[in-house]
Formats: structure tokens, C-alpha cells, sequence
């Protein structure tokens, strides 16, 4: 009775818990534990990286857990050409992103209002260009590039992640446009807005989070993109996913700086999909299932 | 009046939407159709470094890239490689995703925190992905090595051997795209009805009988669409490949789409390559047909 009481003081919970558990409860309580045992477990091989690039070079092969930290993979970074590729990184997948938005805003809006004859093949290639294997982009990107100098440049990588930008935008948009109500922009256009204009007053307006969840997906599938930038750059529009991978090749294996490059690459990443979680599974399988 | 005010707007409408629309689509049009027929065109020539002019024009022979695919041992192999790969995953994926979707069907905070952790795996740049399982695999700096001395039970780096490094980059695979047939089975999951299952209750039935026969049967559909984008998407699998194994030792972790990386552009055989992305494309729009087929069956079910 008196840990009752404590309990409810401290203020652990609103309800006060029956003083018998029952053996619902127990389990599911097991459960969780178990939940969260294998969550740590299958988390090592991430922590183990990012522990890796903050130790010490002489103490790289170290395993005790206990060591004191170091920032020297990171400065080191630093002053290499990494910065570099990291711009590139952020520069590609940006404008990328941006492009994608103004082109395929408006087509979304348009294929979520407008019934026409053709309407379904248009979602056919959608689903077709999130669908090919990027092996098919590439081949006939690569070859175009050498002869129109697109190769090794940002605006290269621009337009080769368009391919799967722009389909993700209307794919997305669309499906939050279905939600707003025709009749809203009806009214708009009594007011004497034009279509566009009720587009962009109202419509827009109110798809304001979703459209900030496609810039984030369009963001991170361009960010972690390593295909198209392995072979289509070389040295000046080289991406961060590429500049780690040439640690291992050309450097000799510098662990510290892998670690400290993959966790630097990673980080962004996790960040914004902890944003856009609920968004996940709809961007990830764009085309392939009606929500 | 006010219907034809109506008619006016729907007309104004339809021409802003066609304004719309076609900017988007040319763009398409120029990055993924013009590729795609460049492709498809590229593969019918014997394309390669030799002589690009003329070897690309040079269609006496259009159909050799696929003769010669077919009579392949390496391309062949390849195919083999990547059945292999993507049905070990695909059913490891799918049976790891719904136990852990059983395990984290419910609700709390605690349980909510742990499926956002369980993410982590999936939305990782691909190619941290690969950094982090060639620290796991590699003796000096792995924990996963350490651990196996300690216990007496030394093993050799598992991607240089040729018996074990195809299942060393499925485990990998696996870690990766686990949290992704885990996230569609959850969704599914939670729109399973309490009814049946308390009459099941009442009935007697076991948790693993109301499982077998009330559970699963709502979440089969889910399950086989999760299913069929896991393997459309494995046919892409390429930064673990390359980072681990270079399709190596020997060809034993060569799937198709890194023998065609290879052929392309380390030999600069673009004809050959070409044709085999383009089989590539139409096995991976033949799966895509079927997952369309499936989801528009199960939404008319609905």
C-alpha cells in the first residue's frame, strides 16, 4: 500500500497501477524488454562505427569501451578536399530537390484535379521510372555526358537526379492535393483569382507540410545517392559518398577517417528522416501502392 | 448564369492544367525516355571504346548482344548469383520485418521510440552502410571477430571466402531493409479489427491460432506487396557489392547489375552492357506489373 502511495506522489502515472500485475501485463512488459534488447543488439555495427571515429589513431584496433575521445579524424577531415565533396553533396541534392519542386508541383496539382484519357499511363511511367535499376539511367547518361561536357559537373548530377526526384514529387504531391477540397478554390475563383492564383493562395498553403516532407525525401534520396555520382564525377563535382569510398581505395584503409566520414555523411540523414518518419513508407514506395 | 460561369471556370481550369502538366512530362520525356530508347537502341550495336563512331551505327547484327549474353557462363552465373541473393533476403526481411512488427504491435511511448530507432537501418546512406559492415567484416577492427577469439572460435574475414561471402552481404542486405517489411506489416497491422479477434477469444482459440487464421490473413497482402519491393529493389543492390566483395572472390558475389556495371565501365563494352540492362528492365517492369496487378486486386477486395 505504501509503494502505492509513493507512487503517487512521485507522480509516475495518473492512474494508479493495480497493486497485482497481471500476467498480461507481465508479458507485455517482458516483451518490451525483449523489444529493446534486440534494438541494441542490432544497433551495434552503427554505434561501433561512430564510436571508431573518435578514437585514437594508436588505439584504432582498440575495443575497450572506455578510452578517451578524440576530434583528429574529424580536424583531418577537415583539412582535405572532404569540405569540398561535402558542398558538392549539398549543392546536388539541393538544386536537385528545388528543380523538382517547381516543375513538379504544379504537374502533381494538375493530375490530382484534372480527369483525362491518359491519365493512367502517365502513372505507369512513374511507377516505371522509380522502378528501372539505375544501371539503365547511367549507360546512356554517361555516354550523352562526354559529348555535351556534362560529365563531372553539378548540374550533371542535377539532372540525373531529377529522374527520380521528379517522379517522387508528383507522385507525392498529388496524393496531398486529393485531400484539399475542389470547392475552395470554386470560391477562390468567384473572388476573381485565377486558377494558378488559387493554386498558390490556397491550395498550396494547405499542402504547406506534406510539401515540406517531399523536399525532405527528395533531399535524403538524392544525399544518399552513390551509383549515379561514382560514375558520373570524378574529381570536381565528387560527392561525399564518393570522397569515403576513395579512403579505402586510394589512401590505404584509414579507418578513423572512414568512421569519421561516414558518420559526418549519416548524420544529416538521420536527423531529417526522424522529421519526416510518417512520410517514410509513402515516399519509399511512391508508385507501387495507392494510400 | 452561374452554370455557365461554371463551364467557364472548368474550361479555364482544364487549359491551366495542361500548363501544368507538360513542362513536368517534357522534362521526363528528355531524362527518361530519350535514355531509355538510347538503351535499347545502344544494345542492338556493338558499342565499345574501340571505335565509338563507328561501332555505335553498326547495326548488322542486332540481336548478337543477346546471343552472346545467353551463351555467357559469367552473365548467367550472374543471374544465379542474384536469385540467390534476392531470395535470401527477400524471406529473411519478410520474417525478421513481422516478428518485429508482432513484437511492437502495441501501443506505448516506450514502443514508439523503439520502432523510429529501428529506422535507423534504412534510411542510412547506402554507402554507410557498406563502411559499417566492412568494419564488421574485417578481422582487425571488428567487434563481431574480436568476439569470436574470445570465445575460442577464430573465423577468416567472411567476405574473402568463396563459401561465405554472398551470405555475408545478405546478413548485411538484411540489417539494411529489415525496418522497411517491418514498417508496412506495423501499418498493416494496426488496421486489423479488434472484432474478430475477441471472438476468436471467445471461442477459445489460441494467440497462435487467432494469428494463423485472423491475423494473417489481413496482413497477407501487405506482406507480398513488402515482398515484391524488396526484390525489385535488391535487383538494384550495388554500394554493398562493391565495397565489400568487388563482385569477388572470383565472380561468386556478381549479380547481374554489377556485371553490367563491370562491362560498362571497366571494359567499356557499352553494347553488351546495354543489352544486359536492358533485360534487366524488363525482368524488374514484368515484377512491377505484378505488384500493380496485386495492389488493384486487393483494393477492389476492400
Amino acid at each position: 500500500m505504501s509503494s502505492a502511495i509513493e507512487r503517487a506522489k512521485s507522480g509516475t502515472g495518473a492512474v494508479p497501477r493495480p497493486l497485482q500485475v497481471s500476467p498480461e501485463a507481465r508479458r507485455r512488459r517482458l516483451l518490451n524488454w525483449l523489444a529493446v534488447a534486440i534494438l541494441l543488439f542490432v544497433m551495434i555495427p552503427f554505434f561501433w562505427m561512430v564510436q571508431m571515429s573518435f578514437r585514437p589513431n594508436d588505439d584504432i584496433f582498440g575495443y575497450e569501451l572506455l578510452f578517451s575521445p578524440t576530434v583528429e579524424h574529424y580536424t583531418a577531415l577537415w583539412h582535405g578536399n572532404f569540405p569540398t565533396s561535402f558542398l558538392n553533396s549539398v549543392l546536388s541534392s539541393g538544386i536537385s530537390t528545388i528543380l523538382a519542386l517547381i516543375v513538379g508541383t504544379p504537374a502533381a496539382y494538375s493530375l490530382a484535379r484534372w480527369e483525362f484519357r491518359g491519365k493512367e499511363q502517365v502513372g505507369l511511367w512513374i511507377l516505371a521510372t522509380r522502378m528501372a535499376p539505375p544501371i539503365a539511367f547511367t549507360i546512356p547518361f554517361f555516354l550523352a555526358y562526354r559529348y555535351l561536357g556534362l560529365s563531372d559537373t553539378i548540374l550533371g548530377l542535377v539532372l540525373i537526379y531529377l529522374t527520380f526526384n521528379l517522379a517522387l514529387v508528383i507522385w507525392m504531391m498529388q496524393t496531398f492535393f486529393a485531400t484539399v477540397p475542389k470547392s475552395l478554390e470554386e470560391a477562390a475563383w468567384i473572388d476573381g483569382c485565377s486558377v494558378w492564383g488559387a493554386f498558390l493562395r490556397i491550395t498550396l498553403p494547405l499542402t504547406a507540410p506534406g510539401l515540406a516532407a517531399t523536399a525532405v525525401l527528395c533531399f535524403i534520396f538524392s544525399w544518399n545517392d552513390f551509383f549515379y555520382a561514382l560514375i558520373l564525377t570524378r574529381t570536381n563535382a565528387q560527392t561525399a559518398p564518393v570522397a569515403i569510398v576513395n579512403f579505402i581505395q586510394y589512401e590505404g584503409y584509414e579507418w578513423g577517417k572512414i568512421a569519421a566520414g561516414g558518420t559526418l555523411v549519416m548524420m544529416p540523414v538521420v536527423v531529417f528522416t526522424m522529421l519526416v518518419r510518417t512520410y517514410l513508407v509513402r515516399g519509399l514506395t511512391a508508385g507501387g501502392i495507392k494510400d | 448564369m452561374a452554370s455557365a460561369a461554371i463551364t467557364s471556370w472548368d474550361r479555364q481550369r482544364r487549359r491551366a492544367f495542361f500548363w501544368g502538366l507538360f513542362p513536368a512530362l517534357a522534362v521526363l520525356a528528355v531524362i527518361t525516355v530519350a535514355p531509355a530508347v538510347y538503351l535499347v537502341v545502344t544494345s542492338l550495336t556493338p558499342l565499345n571504346l574501340t571505335n565509338p563512331v563507328q561501332t555505335g551505327l553498326d547495326f548488322s547484327d542486332p540481336l548478337r548482344n543477346y546471343r552472346e549474353a545467353i551463351a555467357d557462363y559469367r552473365f548467367r552465373n550472374s543471374v544465379w548469383v542474384q536469385v540467390k541473393l534476392s531470395l535470401a533476403t527477400v524471406v529473411a526481411q519478410v520474417l525478421i520485418g513481422l516478428g518485429l512488427a508482432l513484437l511492437l504491435n502495441a501501443r506505448s511511448k516506450l514502443l514508439e521510440a523503439i520502432r523510429t530507432a529501428f529506422l535507423i537501418p534504412m534510411v542510412l546512406p547506402p554507402i554507410v552502410v557498406a563502411l559499417i559492415w566492412k568494419i564488421i567484416y574485417s578481422p582487425d577492427v571488428s567487434p563481431m571477430h574480436r568476439l569470436l577469439e574470445f570465445v575460442g572460435f577464430p573465423v577468416r574475414s567472411l567476405i574473402t571466402q568463396a563459401d561465405t561471402a554472398l551470405w555475408a552481404i545478405a546478413v548485411a542486405d538484411t540489417w539494411e531493409w529489415f525496418p522497411f517489411t517491418m514498417l508496412i506489416i506495423l501499418a498493416s497491422l494496426q488496421m486489423v479489427p479488434d472484432e474478430p479477434l475477441e471472438a476468436a477469444k471467445i471461442d477459445g482459440a489460441t494467440s497462435y491460432q487467432s494469428f494463423w487464421y485472423v491475423v494473417l490473413p489481413y496482413i497477407q497482402p501487405a506482406i507480398i506487396v513488402a515482398a515484391l519491393f524488396r526484390l525489385i529493389d535488391s535487383v538494384k543492390a550495388f554500394p554493398l557489392i562493391y565495397v565489400l566483395t568487388n563482385g569477388g572472390p572470383g565472380q561468386v558475389t556478381e549479380v547481374t547489375n554489377y556485371f553490367a556495371f563491370v562491362q560498362a565501365f571497366n571494359f567499356s563494352y557499352w553494347g553488351y552492357a546495354s543489352a544486359i540492362a536492358t533485360m534487366l528492365v524488363a525482368g524488374v517492369f514484368l515484377l512491377s506489373w505484378l505488384l500493380r496487378r496485386l495492389d488493384q486486386a486487393g483494393q477492389r477486395d476492400e
